[in-house]
């Protein structure tokens, strides 16, 4: 019995599944973001368990890309909070619901 | 044997993790096991091979990420908010259909065979700086998106700056009108 790819591919799968409720399903805007970041995490180990299972140099690509993903995230998550602080600010509220003020 | 012990109790820990994020009740708590998820998941990076990339997880994501959500969480006080429902009926259709998705994802992969290959060793600090910096080996595709990556955070922190300033100098409203 040992480690085999698919066990990391039904890990990440999981994840995946629990950060997109939590994004969809949860009403605080904190947990929106945290389930995004949850999502991309997922993604990350997803890549990292096929780069293993790709043989020599073509499995390079999939040890790189998680580097400009987490950079990316981290951008992404600086932007979507100072946009939390701005809305919390005009709102008073976190929850999502009474974001609706776009709504024609 | 020794590594499938070690990658069922990082699993867990990552999953029990993921679930209190879903089903927490204050923020707070919420960020907290965010963290405790994602350094088991940076375990399980050390495990299959790739430290590199566990290191900067724990520095990135567990680091700096969650310390920002953390610490906007503790500015906003969001314990205000804890009196409002954690779902809403929407929730009983959004359940049912992504764990649906879920399901058939793992259907396509376990009826999907493939393996590990273990003969060639990736995923060390060698081999990725080499394959980001090289770029007589490896193009000039990783170097250029590393340079692309550069300028995105920097107009990043540019752009939340701007953003979250009326809230830092509130004497200077007339400077902060004109963006």
């Amino acid at each position: 019995m040992e480690l085999q790819a698919v066990y990391v591919q039904i890990l990440a799968l999981i994840l995946f599944v629990i950060g997109l409720l939590t994004a969809i399903s949860r009403r605080n805007v904190f947990f929106v973001l945290m389930g995004v970041e949850l999502a991309l995490n997922a993604v990350n180990l997803s890549l990292i368990g096929f780069s293993k299972t790709l043989p020599g140099d073509l499995s390079v690509a999939g040890q790189i890309v998680p580097l400009f993903t987490i950079a990316v995230a981290a951008a992404e998550a600086c932007v979507g909070l100072a946009m939390v602080i701005l809305i919390f600010r005009n709102q008073e509220s976190v929850d999502s619901d009474n974001y609706s003020g776009m709504k024609g | 044997m020794l590594a499938l012990i070690y990658f069922i109790i990082l699993a867990v820990i990552a999953v029990g993790g993921a679930l209190c994020v879903l089903f927490a009740r204050h923020p707070l708590y919420g960020a907290l096991s965010l963290v405790v998820s994602m350094l088991s998941l940076a375990g399980i990076y050390g495990l299959l091979g790739s430290p590199f990339v566990g290191v900067v997880q724990v520095m990135v994501y567990a680091g700096a990420i969650m310390m920002l959500l953390t610490f906007v969480i503790m500015v906003l006080n969001g314990a205000r908010d804890s009196r409002t429902p954690r779902f809403d009926k929407v929730s009983l259709f959004v359940f049912p259909a992504v764990i649906v998705l879920g399901g058939l994802l793992g259907v396509a992969l376990v009826s999907t065979p493939f393996a590990f290959d273990a003969g060639t060793l990736r995923g060390s600090v060698a081999l990725t700086s080499a394959t980001l910096f090289d770029t007589e080996a490896s193009g000039h595709g990783y170097f250029i998106l590393f340079e692309a990556v550069g300028l995105l955070l920097l107009s990043a922190m540019v752009a939340a700056v701007l953003m979250a300033k009326r809230r830092l100098g509130t004497t200077d409203e007339t400077e902060g009108g004109e963006n």
